[in-house]
């Protein structure tokens, strides 16, 4: 155990990130899939303007946490939350809370790649056309802005009229981190977004998210461990459904106050 | 605080966003109306059917179903010879197209070499995209004549003096009757139920038929102990579609049926189908009553299939259950 | 162990049945498709697409009935497939939570295989008996009625297709449903939709019975929907019944530009079919 705590003490970078003001504070979330009973009387308060990794092994309910922020579960009538989740201080899921809103605000990356049948540009611009009433030239700027903040820029900037689907995995998945970014929300839900890339893809990604986070706040779900530890400075672990243990991902990572988050990390199950 | 955000709009003040609501409730409108739609065509279909045979039904009664009269001068009307008509060709077709499909499905997912199987599955699928009239014209004018030549005074010497089933094959060899309805009738039937047994087939897990092999079956034996069984639901429903196709089949069954409106216990006289009447005589038609009983035998025949469909969808819909589809 | 004679016997009959019913199926589609050809080749003259159908016993053309089928097929196209592709969306998008849309599903499928002739009585009695005369445009409304069925299912399979977190992203940056579907879905599902339709084209080309009351035929060359328009199929259904030689061998000839037609539609649907895929 000892060895595993040292191996990734390695990876933790000794400065730590100041808590900071609260941008998403859930409290008493319970989740449904129909009569299955997904999250249990969740509350965690999650930093602005920093990175949030969500660990645990499958079936935890990490990514139903996730889907909750945006509320996206709600395309499907089986499904649904009870509680509240403050986003600046206005709960979410209130039926007042207008979806467009919320989507605006809140932009969500998913695991496969997702990219649109049509060119790079139309991809970025997608959103754009619907929130704001913007020119020609504007949308080509924001376009361009979203690239770059994607490191994509560079490796597209010839050929924006060019099919998306022609780019590479790792190019497409930061396309649609582009796609999402154009619209400038303020918190992005990343849901195992580099589970379907390569290592390389993967670390330029793990890069992308660390230089985004002095703009957004983010949060990550992850079954990978050393993801987590390279990328968050806060750190949850749930376990079925539970919420068991939430705090600075150094501390989580090297000495957790609970004992399942002390076996998830060795390695005892998941 | 985030600079970049400093001097962007509130959100609250995003007018284009809030539109979409509107248009949501009429897109949701128009599709749910046009899956309406479907259903009222059938609903339709059906009342129309009924209503328009009604003065029929309301003149013989029960007798129209049992009758087999049918006398357009004089007004008299039954609806047996088509009905018996109908179901016999059937019969022969699904006689003639289930163990053919069968043995396609196999030949499909286990004989055939691989390269093969793709070219030879398309091609008996054509079979299904030939329209019924060219079926027709092909029965009329070649398959007829060779059987009326070659087949029909075989069958009607050795068969026709055996006792029994010798009635079934008596009479002159014209050509054109119900065994040539029927096996023309059965020949267009076979894609439908070759399609559904040969996906099945192929979806019975591996380690089914492995366990199979392991015991040293041969491969008629997995066919018959393994397959069939697994895919009994489905090869009843693929038998009960091609059943419904074969009863409503119209062009194909005209030309090479008939139109005769008398019984006949042999298979190679002539006789008619519902289809056939209807397609036949509609045009000639020239009283209510006669237009009426044409009608009503649609709505009979509506009636039928529309029954024998469902009882396959039924039986298919539970298959996918199985195959995990998700419709 | 050797297998015992008995089994190996049977296993020699199923493997010699398979094959048997193999060949039985493709010499039955190689003897249609052959006598069409032969049979169609002979009347294949340019005459067939300049003359109108001539009068019992003389020569001629099909060119109003091309016409007619031409402008039938059209319409009941622009009618069907809209409708179609409406329904197949509801179905799609709304199905696993929908009674509705389980229930017309099923009844799809079963329209699907319903006899056409069925529907063309129907149009009989909705358009024809009221109005007193067959007409072109009752000929399209029957042929949009056996279209539809198939462009439903179809559509709706080709919605299924696309992966289900592509919506989900188009729904996470805030889209409407409405726009989801158009700007997003139809995009990515288009070809496939297109092919669906191109079916229904190729089924509905081929039929007769629904056109026999509903547009029935017309000898001399019309453009007037309103009235009885001549098409292809009941000509080759009333030549072909004649006794008139030089009328069967005009039915012959539209029989195998109708089956060339059909097949040619069929293997480009395939082919577009595969070509989707493998993108």
């Amino acid at each position: 155990m000892n060895d595993t705590i040292t191996a990734l003490r390695i990876a933790v970078p000794d400065t730590a990130s100041t808590a900071g003001p609260v941008k998403i504070d859930i409290r008493d979330l319970d989740f449904y899939y129909g009569k299955s009973h997904a999250l249990r009387d969740v509350s965690m308060a999650i930093p602005a303007n920093s990175v949030t990794a969500i660990i645990g092994p499958s079936g935890c309910g990490k990514s139903t946490l996730l889907r909750t922020i945006n509320r996206i579960y709600e395309l499907y009538p089986d499904q649904y939350a009870a509680g509240s989740i403050a986003i600046d201080g206005r709960n979410i899921l209130d039926r007042r809370y207008a979806l467009s809103d919320l989507r605006r605000l809140v932009g969500m990356v998913f695991q496969k790649p997702t990219p649109f049948a049509s060119s790079i540009r139309s991809n970025v611009a997608f959103g754009l056309s619907y929130y704001e009433r913007l020119s020609r030239s504007e949308i080509d700027d924001r376009v361009e802005a979203a690239l770059r903040q994607a490191a994509l820029w560079d490796e597209v900037k010839d050929k924006l009229s060019h099919s998306a689907l022609g780019l590479s995995g790792g190019q497409q998945q930061r396309l649609c981190i582009a796609r999402t970014i154009a619209v400038r929300p303020q918190i992005l839900l990343l849901d195992e977004a580099t589970s379907a890339l390569d290592p390389i893809s993967t670390a330029k990604i793990e890069e992308l998210i660390h230089e985004l986070r002095e703009q957004f706040t983010i949060v990550i779900v992850t079954h990978n461990m050393q993801q987590a530890a390279r990328v968050s400075q806060h750190t949850a672990f749930f376990h079925l459904g539970e919420l068991v243990e939430f705090g600075k991902t150094s501390e989580i990572f090297t000495n957790p106050h609970e004992q399942r988050t002390r076996d998830y990390i060795t390695g005892r199950f998941g | 605080m985030n600079p970049t955000f400093a001097h962007e709009p509130e959100l609250a003040a995003a007018p284009v966003a809030r539109s979409g609501a509107g248009a949501d409730r009429v897109f949701g409108l128009v599709t749910a109306g046009a899956a309406w739609l479907v259903l009222l065509l059938l609903g339709a279909a059906a009342l129309s059917m009924a209503w328009g045979g009604r003065l029929a039904f309301e003149t013989f009664g029960w007798r129209f179903v049992t009758s087999s009269e049918w006398d357009a001068v004089g007004g008299h009307f039954g609806a047996f010879v088509p009905i018996v008509g109908t179901l016999v060709t059937s019969a022969i077709a699904l006689i003639v197209a289930v163990p053919v499909s069968i043995g396609i499905a196999l030949f499909l997912t286990d004989i055939a070499p691989r390269w093969s199987r793709g070219p030879i599955a398309i091609a008996i699928e054509l079979l299904a995209a030939i329209p019924s009239i060219i079926y027709g014209m092909w029965g009329l004018f070649v398959f007829a004549p060779f059987m009326a030549a070659h087949v029909e005074p075989w069958l009607s010497s050795k068969l026709g003096p055996l006792p029994l089933i010798g009635a079934l094959f008596t009479g002159p060899p014209i050509g054109i009757g119900m065994l040539t309805a029927g096996i023309v009738l059965g020949i267009m039937v076979i894609p439908f139920i070759s399609s559904i047994a040969r996906e099945v087939f192929s979806a019975v897990p591996t380690a089914l038929k492995e366990s199979a092999i392991a015991l040293g079956s041969t491969r008629w034996e997995i066919l018959s102990r393994v397959t069939l069984p697994y895919t009994r639901s489905a090869i009843i429903g693929a038998i009960f579609l091609g059943l419904g196709r074969a009863l409503g089949e119209t062009m194909a069954v005209t030309f090479v049926l008939g139109n005769a409106h008398d019984l006949s216990i042999s298979l190679l006289m002539p006789s008619n189908s519902i289809a056939a009447a209807i397609a036949n005589e509609f045009t000639e038609a020239d009283t209510d009553l006669y237009r009426s009983s044409l009608i009503a035998l649609g709505f009979l025949l509506f009636v039928v299939t529309l029954v024998v469909l469902t009882i396959a969808k039924l039986l298919l819909l539970r298959v996918n259950r199985q195959l995990g589809r998700t419709h | 162990m050797a297998i015992p004679l008995r089994r190996r016997a049977a296993d020699i009959a199923a493997f010699a049945f398979a094959t048997f019913a193999t060949a039985f199926g493709l010499v039955w589609l190689m003897w249609i498709l052959w006598t069409t050809l032969i049979e169609g080749a002979k009347a294949l003259t340019p005459a067939l697409f300049m003359e109108m159908t001539p009068p019992p016993g003389s020569v001629g053309g099909l060119l109003n009935a091309f016409y007619g089928s031409a402008v039938m097929i059209f319409l009941g196209l622009i009618i069907g497939a809209p409708i179609g592709v409406a329904a197949g969306t509801f179905l799609a998008e709304q199905g696993r939570y929908s009674r509705l849309a389980a229930v017309v599903s099923f009844i799809n499928d079963i329209l699907l295989s319903a006899p056409s002739i069925v529907l063309g009585l129907f149009v009989y009695e909705l358009v024809v008996r009221p109005s007193g005369h067959f007409s072109g445009y009752a000929g399209a409304l029957a042929l949009a009625m056996i279209l539809l069925p198939v462009v439903v299912r179809t559509t709706d399979e080709a919605l299924r297709l696309v992966p289900n977190q592509m919506r989900e992203a188009a729904f996470a940056l805030g889209m409407p449903r409405w726009r989801v579907t158009s700007q997003i879905l139809y995009k990515s599902a288009m070809s496939a939709i297109l092919t669906g339709i191109l079916l229904g084209v190729a089924r509905i080309a081929g039929e007769t019975a629904p056109l026999l009351f509903t547009a029935l035929n017309n000898q001399f060359w019309s453009a007037n929907l309103n009235a009885p328009l001549a098409n292809v199929p009941v000509v080759i259904f009333q030549y072909a019944m004649s006794p008139y030689d030089e009328w069967h061998e005009l039915a012959w000839a539209g029989a195998f530009v109708l089956t060339l037609f059909v097949l040619l539609l069929n293997l480009l649907v395939r082919f577009l079919a595969r070509r989707g895929a493998s993108k």
